[in-house]
């Protein structure tokens, strides 16, 4: 098949096929930068968060009044809480995983503290906390008894004797040297032995460029606020939520229970920004295809319209069916390739601009690639419909109305 | 002649419904994508207080690490709150018409046992007594308190109205008890439902939050010693053994604001904040290049980058997606008309100006315009629907308002008479005897 007569025939209709050669241009474009975007959400989602997520809860209560006793109502607490079937282990703890909120510092492998660079999310944990929170230790031990700390000023600068930082952290400390019983220092210089280093888990900012930045100490938090990490055994969590928030508020009358939530509650909230986004441009998407798959099926329609007695003399004159629909693929796949052409230049234009103006990281090629290959596949389904209603044109049409 | 060249639109459209129908809902979807998306962004970008904006101001000083700036992205910004003692020290000014310090903190409220309402945890605002006219907040029964309860310690306390509905039952609580952290406080005052979206008087708390359940006296705060429950930030290498080292240290955690009648005001105010902190810095603190700042809402909702990058890129990609469907209507309007040429060709030859026909075929264009708008609004409040599950706690977005109906609308029909422009000036150049001959 010859592409010259094609070619002419479609400068016929300069207007129509620009347009539509447009409409494929600024698809590519979109689709492209939108599929990147998503897929960097969709990764960002997926991220294996180094805590037993799906199998935790957890549980805030505030005392007040006079009789509250904070020391007292946390071990009460936790004693009755692991006492319930379906709890594998639980800690009191200061802060929650992933939830957006939480409590940073800086340490430093010396006492001085202008070279204290390392910026740690700490949770204060007691001696189940590495096994509540379903953490790996790597090398090394999860706190003992003797270590857990409490002081019952909610104002105190007090250090601990140990931690149990993330592989991030050690690194970020000593560097590629082992981290396992080194000494690391506070602001104020105070010290302490690095007892256990744990798999990297996310900490309270998922968004941030080094998320897994976490230490671990071995505390009670001050109240009159506290929280707790229940892990339960799989496919108990759901029962256990309401179990434990009826225990818990009936136990003291002191405080009281602000929630008791599944910990996905705050993965879900973290990451509703990004779902939201991956939402709207599968929407956007979905709809920019539809739309230029009608251009692409309404261009073709108008030319088989009129066309229609040159169809005819085609068939007339020995062209078969398969002819004619060849002809119109091979136009239509002329039209997708100009307008991927002029897209993928667009796609990457639209991305600079992206990431000049809102620092996203720039388009990766094989976005572009894709994209022209679904678009070159969705040209031809859109312009079959068409074609074979061009193909069933009767030759006998040629001789009407001459 | 209007109405017979619009009876003819609506006869051509229904001579090619498919081809109307595509149209039109080409219009529709991209208009209705457009203006969920704007209304997203709108409401993100949107300045609550724009009616007070020219005199009320945020207040910064610039107190962070001489090495470090407070963000490394913004290094010319100083920290969104204060320090206690800079706080404090501003209280002091008479410059200002009104001024405010205030702080997020958590509070158990303690149900009446007879009533079966279980404690449970709100957020309260501990503020200065001003926070009320100046950021005019509306009152359903009482008011604020006055100067003395502000240097007094006097356990009184604002509810909102949700947190007095479910004490109180939405009745008139003024001058009642209630029990908030094991201490007596006096209700004097119970808030209308009140919206504030973004949250722009404490952006370094959630700029999307809702307001606070309760409003309880600044002092009473510091007095019992009551936790923050805002984000608190500190930088300098300092023992922190009691509340009154807390209350003394460089963390910030204070937001502050004040009302300036006019520009003389603003600027002895702007020399008054300069000059205090050149005395600090004799002090050792302030160690960083004067940098502080008076900034009306709309600039400071700006500069804090309050609508996420998200919704400025959705924006820009449902304007790529319109213009993907204006294209895709200027080429079934192409088609269209020039199929209908012969036609215009006899209406021509019989007599017929370019400029009728140029404005019969505009009117067929302004009424696919009009019905994809209207059409487009219809797909909005239902796209606005969809977006709303995505969303949590934001009200506002429940509506579309007639502003932004009316902008679809305009949008509509403006981006269906320039999309129409080009296929009826084809049109118009018909040339009556080529269509003629073949008759």
């Amino acid at each position: 098949m010859e592409f010259r007569p094609i070619l002419s025939a479609m400068l016929r209709n300069k207007t129509g096929v620009f347009l539509v050669g447009l409409q494929i241009a600024l698809t590519l474009a979109v689709v492209a930068n939108a599929v990147f975007i998503i897929m960097q959400r969709v990764e960002k989602i997926g991220r294996p968060p180094g805590i037993d997520s799906a199998n935790l809860i957890f549980v805030q209560s505030y005392g007040f009044g006079p009789n509250y006793d904070h020391r007292d109502t946390v071990q009460r607490d936790l004693d009755m809480l692991r006492a319930i079937p379906g709890v594998v282990s639980a800690t009191s703890t200061n802060g929650i995983p992933m939830s957006g909120g939480g409590m940073q510092s800086q340490f430093g492998e010396t006492p001085d503290p202008q070279k204290s660079n390392t910026v740690a999310n700490l949770y204060f944990l007691d001696e189940h906390g590495v096994d509540a929170f379903g953490v790996k230790l790597i090398e090394g031990r999860a706190f003992t008894e003797q270590e857990v700390q409490y002081n019952p000023s909610p104002n105190n600068s007090d250090f601990v004797p140990a931690v149990i930082v993330t592989r991030d952290v050690a690194e970020s400390l000593f560097g590629k040297e082992p981290a396992l019983g080194r000494t690391v220092y506070d602001t104020l210089g105070q010290s302490a032995t690095v007892v256990g280093v744990m798999e990297n888990m996310l900490g309270a900012w998922v968004s941030f460029e080094k998320p897994s930045m976490v230490m671990f100490q071995p505390r009670i938090p001050n109240g009159p606020t506290v929280r707790y990490a229940i892990r339960t055994e799989p496919g108990q969590r759901d029962a256990l939520v309401a179990e434990i928030e009826k225990k818990l508020s009936e136990s003291n009358l002191n405080r009281a229970v602000t929630w008791v939530r599944p910990h996905t509650y705050w993965v879900e909230r973290s990451y509703r920004a990004d779902s939201r986004m991956v939402a709207f441009l599968s929407v956007i998407i979905g709809l920019m295809v539809c739309v230029t798959a009608l251009g692409i099926v309404g261009l073709a329609s108008f030319h088989v319209s009129v066309r229609t007695k040159q169809i005819g003399t085609r068939r007339a004159v020995g062209a078969r069916r398969i002819d004619i629909i060849r002809y119109f693929m091979i136009e239509n796949w002329l039209l997708t390739t100009g307008g991927v052409a002029l897209g993928a230049l667009l796609a990457f234009a639209f991305s600079h601009w992206l990431s000049t103006a809102y620092s996203l990281p720039p388009l990766q090629p094989m976005y572009v690639i894709a994209g022209v290959g679904l678009l070159w596949i969705l040209g031809q389904i859109a312009v079959f419909v068409p074609a074979r209603r061009a193909a069933a044109i009767p030759p006998a049409i040629a001789t009407r109305t001459v | 002649m209007f109405t017979y060249y619009f009876r003819l639109a609506l006869k051509s459209l229904r001579r090619t419904p498919v081809v109307a129908a595509l149209m039109i809902g080409a219009i529709a979807l991209g208009v209705g994508v457009c203006i969920t998306t704007l209304t997203v962004y709108r409401l993100m970008s949107g300045n609550p207080i724009e009616h007070r904006n020219d005199v009320l101001y945020s207040v910064t000083l610039d107190n962070w690490d001489p090495n470090q700036p407070w963000d490394d992205k913004q290094p010319e910004l100083p920290p969104t709150d204060l320090t206690y003692r800079d706080a404090m020290a501003l209280q002091e000014s008479d410059i200002p018409v009104r001024h405010v310090a205030m702080r997020k903190g958590p509070f158990v409220v303690e149900g009446d046992p007879a009533t079966g309402v279980k404690p449970f945890l709100i957020e309260a605002r501990l503020t200065t007594k001003d926070f009320f006219p100046m950021f005019d907040v509306p009152f359903q029964y009482g008011g604020g308190w006055g100067a003395d309860a502000d240097r007094g310690s006097q356990r009184v306390v604002v509810l909102s109205k949700e947190t007095n509905d479910k004490v109180f039952g939405g009745e008139d609580s003024v001058g009642r008890p209630v029990r908030l952290d094991g201490k007596d406080y006096k209700v004097i005052g119970v808030l209308a439902h009140w919206e504030v979206t973004p949250k722009f008087y404490d952006l370094n708390n959630g700029s999307f939050r809702d307001v606070e359940e309760a409003y309880v006296p600044f002092s009473v705060g510091i007095d019992d010693e009551v936790q923050s429950a805002g984000n608190i930030n500190c930088w300098r290498a300092q023992p922190l053994n009691s509340f009154q080292d807390f209350l003394n240290s460089d963390c910030v955690w204070i937001q502050y604001w004040v009302e300036l009648k006019d520009r003389n005001q603003a600027e002895a105010y702007q020399s008054f904040i300069d000059n205090y902190v050149r005395e600090q810095k004799k002090l050792g603190r302030f160690e960083r290049p004067l940098n502080n700042h008076l900034r009306h809402p709309d600039e400071w909702l700006k500069v804090n980058r309050v609508v996420e990058r998200d919704n400025s890129v959705l924006v820009g990609l449902s304007f790529m997606f319109l213009a993907v469907c204006l294209l895709n209507m200027i080429g079934l309007l192409l088609a269209k008309f020039l199929g209908g040429a012969p036609l215009v060709g006899l209406r021509r030859a019989l007599g017929a100006t370019r400029k009728a026909v140029f404005q019969q075929h505009l009117i067929e264009v302004g009424v696919i315009g009009i019905a994809g708008g209207a059409l487009g609004i219809g797909l909005a409040a239902l796209g606005l629907l969809g977006v709303r599950r995505l969303y949590e706690n934001y009200d506002a977005l429940t509506h579309l308002d007639m502003t932004m109906a009316l902008i679809a609308l305009a949008i509509a029909i403006a981006s269906g008479v320039l999309a129409g422009l080009y296929p009826t000036w084809r049109v118009c150049r018909v040339q009556p005897a080529s269509y003629l001959k073949t008759q």
